[in-house]
Formats: C-alpha cells, sequence, structure tokens
C-alpha cells in the first residue's frame, strides 16, 4: 500500500517536468515550427532557478526568471526561425549545444549544492488524508496543480475552442491559406514558439527547484528530447501530452522503486527505462495501429517556413 | 533601374562557403566578448591556442587524434543526410562500436593481426545495429529516425557506463569504473596519432566515389533530393533508405573501435567525447559534401583541442560545446541567408 502510494506520488512529481516542456512544445509544434532547443532550454532554465534561489532564496522568483531566461532566448530562436527562416533542425540542435554548454559552464559554481529553496509539497485537508491515492494526489507542490490542470485545460480551450486557437492550428496545418486568410502568420508564430521556449525554460527550473532539486552538469538528462518525443505521441494535443507526461512519470519511478528495493537490476539498466520507453512509445501505435498515423498525424506544414512570395 | 533583393531555390556554393566563415568568425567573436567579460584577455587566450597547437609537432599530434573520430562521425551524419535521414545518434553508435569492439577484443584470444580487423568488423556491426530499430521504424512505419537515434544515445552511454563500472570492470583493479586494458593497440602512424587517421580518410575517399560514381550512389542522391520522383522512376528508396542507415551507423561505429584500440584503450563511460554531436556539426560545415568533412573534422579538431588547452584557463569542454553550438547557429542562419542575391532590374520600356 505505501509501495503504491509512493509511486503515485513519485509518477506525478516526475512527470511534471515532462509535462510542462511537452505543452510547450506542443504549442510551437502546433504553429508549425519545431523546436529542438527544448533540451538546451531547459538546461539554461535548471540553472537560471538555482541561481536565484542561491541569490534570493524564493522559489516562485527562481521559476519565474527560469521562465524569462526561456521566454528571451525563445524570442532569438524564434526570431531566426520564423523570420529570417534559418532550417529550423539545425537551430534547434545549435540551441540544445548552446544552452547545455552555456547552463554547465555557468553551473560549475552551483554543482551539488542543494537548492536552498525549494518548491514545498502543500497537504490539501481532508482531500490528502484518502487512503492509498490521497497522498499522491494531493500533497504536491503548487507547480504540479497547475501543470497538470490549469495550465492544459486552459491550452486546450485556447487551441480547440476559440477563435484564435483555429487561426493558430491553421498556421501549422496550411500557412499560405491561412496568410490569404488575414492570419498574421510570422507574428503568431514568432509569440508561441517564444512562449513555448518560456514554458521549456520553466520546465528545467521544475527539476532544480522541485524535483531533483538540487543542480548537477547533465541534471536534464535528455528529458527535452523525450519531451518533444511525447508530443508526437500525444497527437499534438495538450491533454494528450500531460497524460503521456504522467505515464513518463510511471516508468521513472518505477526506476526509482527498483533502487530502493535492491531489485536484481543494475542502476544504470533501470535509468535506460525512460528513453526505451518513450522510442516503444513513438514506434508501437503507429506499427499496431494504421488509422492512428491519419489521427494523430503531424500538422502538415510542421518544419516549413514559410515564405509568402515562394510556391 | 531598381535594385532589390530576390530569394533563390539554391544558394551558390561561393555564398555558402562564405556564410560558414562569417559563422566561425562571428561565433568566435561572440565568444571572445563573452570572455573578455568575465576579465580574460581573448586575444592572450588565442595567442596561447595557436602556438600549443602550432607551435610543435605535439599540437599538431593531439589534434590529429581528436581529427579521426570527428571525421568518421562527420561522414556518418553526411551519408545519412544524402537521403534525407538525420543520424543525430552518431554518439550511442560511437559507444556501441567501441562495445562490440571491446567485447570482441576481452574475451576472444587470439594474435593482433587477427584481431584488430575482427574487431574492426564488430564495432561496425555494432554501430549498425544500434541504428537498426530506427531504421526499421523509419522505412516501414514512417517514424522520425532523427528521434529514435537520439533518445538511443543515453541508452548507449548508460550501457557503457553499466558495463564498464559492472560485469567488465577491469578484475586488475587499478583504474576505476573502466574494463582492463585491451591486448590489441592500433599501432601508431604519425607521433601518438594512430593508423585509424589515415583510415578515416581513406573510408571517407572510398564513401564519396562510392556515391559519386556509383549507380548506386546516384540513386542515393536522387532519393534523397525527389523521394516521389526516386519511387516513380522505380528505384527501391526503402531499400537505399535502410542500406544507407545502416552504412551510416557502420561508419559511426567505426569511430568507436577506433577510439577505444587506438587512443584510449579501455572501455569507459564518457568515452565518445561528444563527438557523435559534433559530428552533426562537421557534417554541416562540410554542407553535407563527403569531401567535405575532411575538411569539417580539421576545424573542429583544432576547436576542439583550444579547448582542452583551454582547461587550465577556466575553460572547459562544456564552453566548447557552447561555442560549437554558436558556430552552428550562425551557420544556419547564414545558409539562409546565402539564398539571397541582390539584382538589378530595368524597368520594362513601354
Amino acid at each position: 500500500m505505501d509501495l503504491i502510494a509512493g509511486l503515485i506520488q513519485t509518477s506525478i512529481l516526475a512527470g511534471g517536468v515532462l509535462a510542462l516542456a511537452a505543452l510547450g512544445e506542443v504549442l510551437a509544434e502546433r504553429v508549425g515550427v519545431v523546436n529542438l532547443g527544448a533540451e538546451g532550454l531547459m538546461a539554461l532554465g535548471a540553472i537560471t532557478g538555482i541561481a536565484t534561489v542561491v541569490a534570493i532564496p524564493n522559489p516562485a522568483l527562481g521559476f519565474l526568471c527560469a521562465l524569462l531566461v526561456g521566454l528571451i532566448v525563445g524570442c532569438v530562436f524564434a526570431f531566426v526561425t520564423v523570420y529570417i527562416r534559418a532550417n529550423q533542425v539545425l537551430c534547434g540542435l545549435a540551441l540544445t549545444l548552446m544552452g547545455t554548454g552555456l547552463a554547465a559552464t555557468i553551473g560549475k559554481a552551483y554543482s551539488g549544492m542543494p537548492a536552498p529553496a525549494t518548491f514545498a509539497p502543500i497537504a490539501i485537508p481532508y482531500l490528502s488524508e484518502i487512503p492509498v491515492i490521497g497522498r499522491g494526489l494531493f500533497t504536491q507542490n503548487i507547480l504540479v496543480y497547475l501543470i497538470y490542470i490549469v495550465l492544459p485545460i486552459a491550452l486546450h480551450y485556447l487551441m480547440f475552442r476559440t477563435r484564435h486557437g483555429l487561426n493558430m492550428r491553421a498556421l501549422g496545418e496550411n500557412p499560405a491559406a491561412a496568410d490569404a486568410a488575414g492570419i498574421p502568420v510570422q507574428k503568431i508564430r514568432f509569440w508561441y514558439v517564444a512562449a513555448g521556449s518560456a514554458l521549456a525554460g520553466g520546465a528545467g527550473a521544475y527539476l532544480t527547484l522541485a524535483f531533483v532539486p538540487s543542480w548537477s552538469e547533465g541534471v536534464v538528462a535528455g528529458r527535452g528530447w523525450i519531451a518533444v518525443s511525447l508530443v508526437i505521441f500525444a497527437g499534438y494535443r495538450p491533454l494528450n501530452a500531460v497524460g503521456a507526461a504522467l505515464l513518463f512519470g510511471l516508468i521513472t519511478s518505477l526506476g526509482f522503486v527498483g533502487q530502493a528495493r535492491n531489485w536484481p537490476i543494475a542502476a544504470p539498466v533501470l535509468s535506460m527505462l525512460p528513453y526505451l520507453g518513450t522510442i516503444a512509445f513513438i514506434i508501437v501505435p503507429v506499427v499496431a495501429w494504421q488509422r492512428m498515423r491519419r489521427i494523430m498525424a503531424a500538422p502538415a506544414a510542421l518544419g516549413e517556413p514559410y515564405y509568402r512570395d515562394v510556391r | 533601374m531598381s535594385i532589390r533583393v530576390q530569394r533563390f531555390p539554391s544558394a551558390p556554393p561561393s555564398a555558402a562557403l562564405a556564410a560558414r566563415a562569417a559563422a566561425i568568425v562571428l561565433a568566435l567573436l561572440v565568444a571572445g566578448i563573452i570572455l573578455a567579460g568575465t576579465g580574460a584577455s581573448p586575444l592572450k587566450l588565442a595567442g596561447q591556442v595557436i602556438k600549443a597547437t602550432f607551435g610543435s609537432s605535439f599540437g599538431l599530434e593531439d589534434v590529429g587524434l581528436l581529427v579521426t573520430p570527428l571525421i568518421l562521425t562527420g561522414l556518418s551524419v553526411a551519408v545519412a543526410q544524402r537521403i534525407g535521414a538525420w543520424n543525430i545518434g552518431g554518439e550511442g553508435q560511437f559507444y556501441a562500436g567501441a562495445f562490440a569492439a571491446t567485447g570482441v577484443a576481452l574475451f576472444i584470444p587470439g594474435p593482433s593481426v587477427v584481431m584488430l580487423p575482427l574487431m574492426f568488423v564488430a564495432g561496425a556491426i555494432g554501430g549498425a545495429l544500434w541504428i537498426l530499430i530506427p531504421t526499421l521504424a523509419r522505412a516501414y512505419a514512417d517514424v522520425n529516425e532523427l528521434i529514435t537515434t537520439l533518445l538511443l544515445n543515453f541508452v548507449a552511454t548508460l550501457l557503457v557506463y553499466w558495463v564498464a563500472t559492472g560485469p567488465w570492470l577491469d578484475p586488475g583493479g587499478q583504474a576505476l569504473a573502466t574494463t582492463a586494458r585491451l591486448p590489441h593497440d592500433i599501432p601508431e602512424f604519425w607521433g601518438i596519432v594512430h593508423w585509424g587517421f589515415p583510415l578515416a580518410v581513406v573510408i571517407t575517399i572510398l564513401v564519396a566515389a562510392v556515391l559519386a560514381f556509383t549507380r548506386w550512389g546516384y540513386e542515393v542522391r536522387i532519393a534523397g533530393s525527389n523521394p516521389q520522383a526516386a519511387k516513380y522512376a522505380g528505384m527501391p528508396f526503402r531499400r537505399h533508405l535502410i542500406l544507407v542507415m545502416l552504412l551510416s551507423g557502420a561508419i559511426a561505429g567505426i569511430a568507436g573501435m577506433f577510439e577505444v584500440a587506438g587512443t584510449v584503450h579501455r572501455l569507459q563511460g564518457g568515452i565518445s567525447n561528444n563527438f557523435g554531436y559534433l559530428g552533426i556539426m562537421v557534417a554541416v560545415l562540410a554542407r553535407g559534401s563527403a569531401l567535405g568533412v575532411l575538411a569539417g573534422a580539421a576545424l573542429m579538431g583544432i576547436i576542439l583541442n583550444s579547448g582542452i588547452i583551454l582547461q587550465t584557463q577556466g575553460l572547459n569542454v562544456s564552453t566548447v560545446l557552447a561555442i560549437t553550438g554558436l558556430i552552428l547557429f550562425f551557420t544556419a542562419i547564414g545558409d539562409e541567408l546565402a539564398h539571397y542575391r541582390i539584382i538589378r532590374t530595368e524597368p520594362a520600356k513601354a
């Protein structure tokens, strides 16, 4: 019983990182831009979060600063990919290299230091006392509720229930048609890519201020790439993305449980689980259910820069 | 007469080359300004790097040792790009190749004359196997190979770390977290540079020749630039894709074999030293040309070596990675801008 309660709690906590980063990626990809820089943005957010709370011990401030750094770097990335129209794959890889390298360089001074202020779990009265599931579901830090409930529902409503959301999705499917309909293609793309990058930065801070909580080189450990993969698995939908992230939180926490309970499997092998799981989850569904390919298809113009005058 | 800027579908090679040169200069300039901001003197550091690299044959030998794997990881990415595939998993295939070669060396007895070729083959097979699942998934289910190859990097890193600290840990016990010293070394070719270096050059030239002069190479090129046209023309697109991706993995695996048998002599975690990721950079600088990979690798080798020289000055491998990213970023921008040309148009006479 205690095992299940712990598993639920850790899964939700671990999945939060992926959920936030994946929501950011959904925003960018729905307007037609692949942001492969998520890994680098998360590294920058992670170090920003820790550096901020070392200076001023307030986790909310650390998180906000990480969002801001993500936004600023995201604006540069968005300007280059949307307005200059440079190759999105190359720019994303470059951003990952720059972010990871820069964060590691700055992070030397903070390595191994536990975060002086973190997002502490808040127990919701009564609900958190429900046996088995209560602790896991209702004793979490404030970010968890934002990431799992407020943000995905807000994004889902925005994307699928408003005219603006329709316009936004049109950019990812057929920017030329959207342009003809008077939708400002580049302006909307720019801001959603930047906003998505901000969320990736925030996911980094979640890692160092709520989940781990400390900085070490390689703390992001491919979570940015897993988030990018989750978006494919989730069919570019915010609610699915959060569900998928939770599933991956579960896989990650199974590894932790295995280590804690001395399962006869080596720790590095257990650590492979999330990566192998991700690969399985993006390959198996399209092989097993051909129909999924159409339903979960990527936006048609994903990765293609838009030139008004070139057909 | 009026002047305007127009975008052309293809960039002239000279403009692309100029874009690369400008990107490197700009990136180094930005890095220099940031370094100056932290109180270091970029000019003094640059002087130090040039003296340590070109001032003695030792410096050049160090570069040669770094260039060897970079040629192959770069070639690996460039080959896959020929058919329009992104193999970002060079890092993982490098580990897999090193892992397979080490396994052969440690557990099969034999003279070096036989064992080294066997390790070479094992490295190639290890690399090819490591890309097999992403390849089949791309070929048969159209699953994006960029992400699957990349995710396998983390698995390979963990796998090598695990065997080097666990099952294959040096029984002699002198070295921590590595396997025993391999019984077979690739012999030296020039100073500390082993025969892997000339072999890597030969492999690159061979691959370039096959891609340029054979029917297969021609079909791969067509399939890469226009898959639809290739299919209509009756070219076996899927078969070409699978072969090219496996070849790409095998080349990265060979890089891993060279590194473990020629340079490091023990399998250990972190043996890849980011060579797989830097290979992407090499291929981009080479603009997909197999021979251009040699120049790109030389350049990246010098940059990587500079980072190692400057380690004593407070810089580190991560800083080099960041600067590499900056170069890639500017190159991507330059590549797009190279498509634009200023044209003069005469107004039509009425």
